[in-house]
C-alpha cells in the first residue's frame, strides 16, 4: 500500500516539470517580451527560489522567489502597456521546472516537493491572471498613481487565498497536522509573505524609470526587513532552547522523570496541532509542557520531603516559579490547573480549565503511563479512555488516538518506545 | 540614537543608581535654556530663509518619522536605535530636489514634532522634550542645509544624479548624527557631571550604522523623485514598516528572554533566603569589574549573562548541603564540585549561551590553577579573565551577605580577603579593578563593623544580634 502510494506520488511529481515545460512552450510564441528578458526572468526566479527566508516557528519556509514572482507581471509588459501574460506564463513554468529539478537533486522527497511547488505555481498564476485582467479596461489608463496599487492588492489577496487554501488541502503523506492548523500557521507568517511580495511590486514600479538601479533600491528596505525576520527567528529559537534547558533542572537533579518534560511537550504540541489550535496556542502549550513539572525543584527541600506533597502542590510551585518570568507568566494559570479534572460528576465542564491545561494533562498522563507504568501505547490509550468525560477531555483523548494511529504505534504488538520527534512540517 | 530620552529609562532600570545620579533642577536648566534657544533660533532662521515643503508630503513623512522615533528598537546593550534618520534623509532629498521647496525648513519641522513623546506628556516631563527639541532642530537644520547646498540646484533628478544624491545624503546624515551625538553627550555631561555613563557612552557604536541608514534614505528619496510614482512610497513604507515591526518584536522577545531567565533564577533562589538576590548582585559586581577593565558590548554582555547563570547548577545540589555550616566532608565536597559541571549539562543545548556557560563553569577555578571547575578547568592553568571576574564577584558577595551560620562580613574585610588571595585564588588585575570600581560607586556592602569570621559566627549565634538580609 505504502509502496504503491509513493510510486504514484513519484509519477505525479515527474509530471509536474513536464506540464510546466509544456505550458511554457505553448506560451512562448505568444510572448511579446524579448527572449533575453524572459531568460533573465527565469534565472531570477530560480536563484530567488533557492534563497530561504527565516519565518516564525510555524514551520513554513518562504523564499525570495516570491518577490521575483510578484515583480514579474509588473515588469513584463507588452507594447500597449498591458501585462505580457504569455511571457509571465513562460517564466513561471520554466522557472519552477528548474526549481523542481534542483530541489530534487538536493534530496527532497517527492511527498514534500510536489505539494509545495503545485501550490506555488497555482498561487503565481492566479496572481498574474488577476493582475493582468485588472490592468485591462479601467485600470489600463492609470500609470504609476495610487490606483496602481489596487490591481496589485486584489491580485495579492487572491494569491494569498490560493496559498492558504492549498496549504491546508494539499498534503501528501501521513497527515498529523490538522488542516486548520496548517492554514492558521501560514497566516501567522503573513508579515514575511507581505514583505517579500511588496518588495517584488516595488521593483516592478521602480523598474521603468530607474532600469537596473531599481534592484539595489528595492532591496534596501527589504534587506532591513530580512535582518529583522532573521533576528526574531534566531531569538525565538534561542528562547526555546533556554526554556527547554531550564525545564531539565529537576531531571538533572534526579527530582523528576528523565525526559518527561520534553516528551510531554512533544506529544502535547502534536495533539494541539492535530486539534487545529493556532500557532500561538501551540506555542503556549509548548512552554506550559516544558514547565509543567518545574516545581519539582522544591523537592530537595528537607522540610517539604518531611511534610509530604501532592501533585497539586507541584502544580502550584511550578506556577509560582513561572509567574515571575515575563512571557512565561501567561501560561502560569494553565500550569496551575494541569491536574484539575476536566469536569466533576454532575457538573458542567469547568470553563476556567483552559484547553492548554487539558492538553497538558492528557499528554503528561500518557507519558507517565508509558515510562513509569511500562504500558504499551495501546494500553496507555485505553487507560486514558477509561478516564474520559470526567478526568480527561474527550476531544483531547480522541485527538491523541488519531495522532497515535497516524504514527502507527497503536498496533497491539508495539512495545513502549520513545516517540520519534515529529518530522516537522513539509516545506511550503 | 537620535532620540535618547534622558534619564527616565535609565533610572527605571537601575533603581539603585538613582541616588548617585540625583541631578538638580539647576543643572537641567543649564542644558535646557541654551538648547531651547538654539532650537528656536534654528526654527526662526529656517522659516525666514528657506522655502516650505509641499505640506501633503511633509505630513506623511513627519508621521512616519514620529512613528519610527517612538518605536525605537533596542540594539546591543540598552542602546535605543531608531531608523528615523533614514526617513529624515528621504524627506530631505525630496524637499531639496523638488523645485520650489527646501530641505532645511521641512526637516527642522520634522525634528520639532518628534521631540515630544507620549511618555513626556504622561509623566509631565519638561527636561527631555526641551533638550530634544534643541538638539533635533539643530541636527536637522545642519543636515537640511547641507542637502540644500548640494542638491538644491538640481531641480528634478535623473539617473545620472543618483551618485551625487548618495554623496550628499551621506554627508548630511554624517552631520545629523554627529550633531546629535555632540549635543546629547554635552547634555549628559552637564546633568550628570560625567559623560562616561551608560548607555550614552556607547553611542559611538551606532554611528556608522546611522550614516549608512542616512545614505540609504537619501537614495530612496532620489528614486521616488526620479520614478515620480506615488505607489512607490506606499510600497517602500510597507516593506519598511513590516521590517520595523519585526525588529520591534525581536527587541521585546529578547527582553523577555533575559527577563525569563532572570526571573526564573530569582524565584528558584528565593527558596533560600540566604542566597536571595545573590545572582543579581554578582551580575552587578561583574559588570562593574568588566566596565573597569574596558569591556565593551558583547564581552560585557557575556560576563553579565555568565554571572546570571553561574549558580544554576547549585539548584540541582541538595539544599541541606548548600546550607551546611562549616566544612564539607570529602563526599559532600565532590557533590558540590559537581555543580560546575551541572551548569554545562543543563545548558548544553542552548547554543548562544555556550561562551557564557564556559565562563560560568570556571568560576571556582583558581587563578593559580587550583580549585575545581567544569570541563574547561585544567589543573595548573589559569581560567579565562571572564571566569576570574565572576569568581571575584561571587566571593565578594558570599562574604558580604549573611549565611545561616554567620553574619555578613564588612566590605573592608572582604576586600582584604580578596587582596590576600590575589595572585593565588584570584586574578590580581581583577581584584585591582574591582577595588577601583567599588570605590567609584561610593556604596558600601556587607555589615559595617564585622571584621573577622569568628565575630561573624558568634554574632549569628546570638539571636537578638542577628541581622538578616
Amino acid at each position: 500500500m505504502v509502496e504503491w502510494r509513493s510510486r504514484n506520488v513519484a509519477i505525479l511529481s515527474w509530471a509536474f516539470p513536464a506540464t510546466c515545460i509544456a505550458v511554457a512552450l505553448i506560451a512562448l510564441p505568444l510572448a511579446e517580451s524579448t527572449p533575453l528578458r524572459l531568460m533573465i526572468g527565469v534565472t531570477a526566479l530560480v536563484i530567488g527560489s533557492l534563497i530561504g527566508v527565516a519565518t516564525s516557528n510555524s514551520g513554513n519556509r518562504f523564499t525570495t522567489g516570491l518577490a521575483v514572482a510578484a515583480a514579474m507581471p509588473l515588469v513584463l509588459v507588452d507594447d500597449a502597456g498591458g501585462v505580457d501574460f504569455a511571457g509571465v506564463v513562460v517564466v513561471y513554468g520554466a522557472g519552477l521546472a528548474v526549481v523542481w529539478a534542483l530541489r530534487l537533486s538536493r534530496g527532497e522527497s517527492h511527498v514534500e516537493l510536489l505539494p509545495t511547488l503545485v501550490r506555488r505555481l497555482a498561487g503565481y498564476y492566479i496572481y498574474a491572471l488577476v493582475y493582468a485582467s485588472m490592468r485591462v479596461g479601467v485600470f489600463a489608463e492609470f500609470d504609476g498613481g495610487w490606483q496602481d496599487l489596487l490591481p496589485f492588492g486584489v491580485a495579492l489577496f487572491a494569491w494569498l487565498g490560493v496559498e492558504v487554501g492549498l496549504r491546508a488541502l494539499l498534503v501528501l503523506g501521513p497527515r498529523e497536522l490538522s488542516r486548520t492548523y496548517l492554514a492558521r500557521a501560514l497566516l501567522h507568517d503573513l508579515n514575511v509573505f507581505l514583505g517579500l511580495t511588496l518588495t517584488g511590486a516595488l521593483f516592478g514600479e521602480l523598474h521603468p524609470a530607474l532600469n537596473w538601479w531599481a534592484l539595489p533600491i528595492a532591496l534596501l528596505p527589504y534587506s532591513f526587513a530580512h535582518t529583522a525576520f532573521a533576528r526574531f527567528q534566531e531569538t525565538k529559537v534561542t528562547y526555546k532552547q533556554t526554556i527547554r534547558a531550564l525545564a531539565r533542572i529537576p531531571e538533572v537533579s534526579g527530582l523528576g522523570i528523565d525526559g518527561h518534560a520534553d516528551r510531554t511537550t512533544e506529544i502535547a504540541a502534536a495533539i494541539a496541532k492535530e486539534m487545529g489550535l493556532g500557532p500561538v496556542q501551540v506555542e503556549h502549550i509548548e512552554f506550559a509542557g516544558l514547565m509543567h513539572d518545574i516545581g519539582r525543584v522544591s523537592l530537595n527541600e528537607p522540610q517539604i520531603l518531611k511534610m509530604g506533597y501532592t501533585n497539586d502542590d507541584i502544580a502550584r510551585w511550578s506556577a509560582e516559579i513561572i509567574a515571575e518570568a515575563p512571557y512565561l507568566d501567561r501560561v502560569a494559570d494553565d500550569v496551575r490547573n494541569q491536574y484539575e479534572p476536566f469536569r466533576r460528576p454532575g457538573e458542567e465542564a469547568d470553563p476556567d480549565i483552559s484547553i492548554i491545561s487539558r492538553v497538558i494533562k492528557v499528554a503528561a498522563a500518557y507519558d507517565w503511563e508509558i515510562y513509569q507504568e511500562g504500558r504499551t501505547p495501546l494500553q496507555a490509550l485505553e487507560h486514558l479512555h477509561a478516564g474520559t468525560a470526567y478526568e480527561y477531555d474527550t476531544q483531547v483523548v480522541a485527538s491523541l488516538r488519531r495522532l497515535l494511529t497516524t504514527r502507527g504505534v497503536l498496533e497491539p504488538h508495539v512495545e513502549a518506545r520513545p516517540q520519534p520527534p515529529t518530522s516537522g512540517h513539509p516545506d511550503s | 540614537m537620535s532620540h535618547l530620552t534622558m534619564g527616565n529609562r535609565f533610572k527605571k532600570r537601575y533603581g539603585g543608581w538613582s541616588n548617585r545620579l540625583r541631578h538638580t533642577v539647576r543643572r537641567r536648566l543649564r542644558v535646557v535654556i541654551p538648547y531651547a534657544v538654539i532650537g528656536v533660533a534654528v526654527l526662526v532662521g529656517a522659516a525666514l530663509f528657506f522655502e516650505p515643503p509641499e505640506w501633503g508630503i511633509w505630513v506623511a513623512f513627519a508621521a512616519l518619522f514620529v512613528f519610527l522615533e517612538f518605536f525605537a528598537v533596542e540594539v546591543n546593550d540598552r542602546l535605543m536605535q531608531s531608523s528615523g534618520v533614514m526617513v529624515m534623509m528621504t524627506a530631505g532629498v525630496i524637499f531639496a530636489v523638488e523645485p520650489g521647496s527646501d530641505a532645511t525648513l521641512g526637516m527642522v519641522l520634522m525634528g520639532v514634532v518628534a521631540s515630544v513623546t507620549p511618555t513626556d506628556i504622561k509623566e509631565r516631563r519638561w527636561f527631555q522634550p526641551l533638550a530634544n527639541f534643541g538638539q533635533m532642530c539643530l541636527a536637522a537644520g545642519v543636515a537640511g542645509f547641507l542637502l540644500d547646498v548640494n542638491l538644491g540646484h538640481l531641480e528634478g533628478a535623473t539617473n545620472e544624479s543618483l551618485l551625487r544624491v548618495a554623496v550628499a545624503s551621506s554627508l548630511a546624515a554624517l552631520a545629523y548624527v554627529t550633531t546629535q551625538h555632540i549635543l546629547i553627550r554635552r547634555a549628559v555631561k552637564i546633568v550628570f557631571g560625567s559623560d562616561n555613563l551608560e548607555p550614552w557612552s556607547k553611542m559611538g557604536v551606532l554611528f556608522s550604522g546611522q550614516v549608512v541608514m542616512g545614505l540609504l534614505g537619501g537614495l530612496i528619496g532620489a528614486a521616488i523623485v526620479i520614478a515620480n510614482r506615488p505607489a512607490i512610497l506606499v510600497l517602500i513604507v510597507g516593506v519598511y514598516g513590516i521590517g520595523h515591526m519585526s525588529l520591534y518584536a525581536f527587541g521585546q522577545l529578547r527582553d523577555s528572554h533575559i527577563g525569563s531567565l532572570r526571573g526564573f533564577v530569582k524565584t528558584l533562589e528565593a527558596k533560600d533566603m540566604y542566597t536571595r538576590g545573590h545572582t543579581e548582585r554578582v551580575a552587578y559586581f561583574a559588570q562593574l569589574i568588566g566596565e573597569e577593565l574596558a569591556f565593551t558590548g558583547t564581552q560585557l554582555e557575556e560576563v553579565r549573562w555568565a554571572a546570571l547563570i553561574h549558580d544554576l547548577g547549585k539548584l540541582a545540589v541538595p539544599t541541606e548541603l548548600i546550607r551546611k555550616r562549616g566544612r564539607l566532608d570529602d563526599d559532600e565536597y565532590e557533590v558540590m564540585k559537581d555543580h560546575a559541571h551541572l551548569v554545562e549539562e543543563i545548558l548544553a543545548e542552548v547554543d548562544f549561551l555556550q561562551p557564557m556557560v564556559e565562563i560560568a563553569s570556571g568560576h571556582h577555578s583558581h587563578f593559580d590553577g587550583n580549585g575545581y571547575g567544569g570541563s574547561g578547568h585544567i589543573e595548573g592553568k589559569a581560567p579565562s579573565l571572564e571566569s576570574c571576574i565572576v569568581a571575584v564577584a561571587d566571593s565578594f558577595d558570599a562574604m558580604t551577605s549573611a549565611r545561616s551560620y554567620r553574619m555578613a562580613l564588612s566590605q573592608q574585610y572582604a576586600l582584604e580577603e580578596l587582596r590576600r588571595h590575589s595572585g593565588g585564588q584570584f586574578h590580581p588585575d581583577v581584584v585591582d579593578a574591582f577595588e577601583r570600581a567599588l570605590d567609584k560607586t561610593r556604596r558600601r556592602w556587607g555589615a559595617p563593623h564585622v571584621n573577622d569570621e569568628e565575630m561573624a559566627r558568634r554574632l549569628a549565634e546570638e539571636p537578638e544580634l542577628t541581622l538578616r538580609g
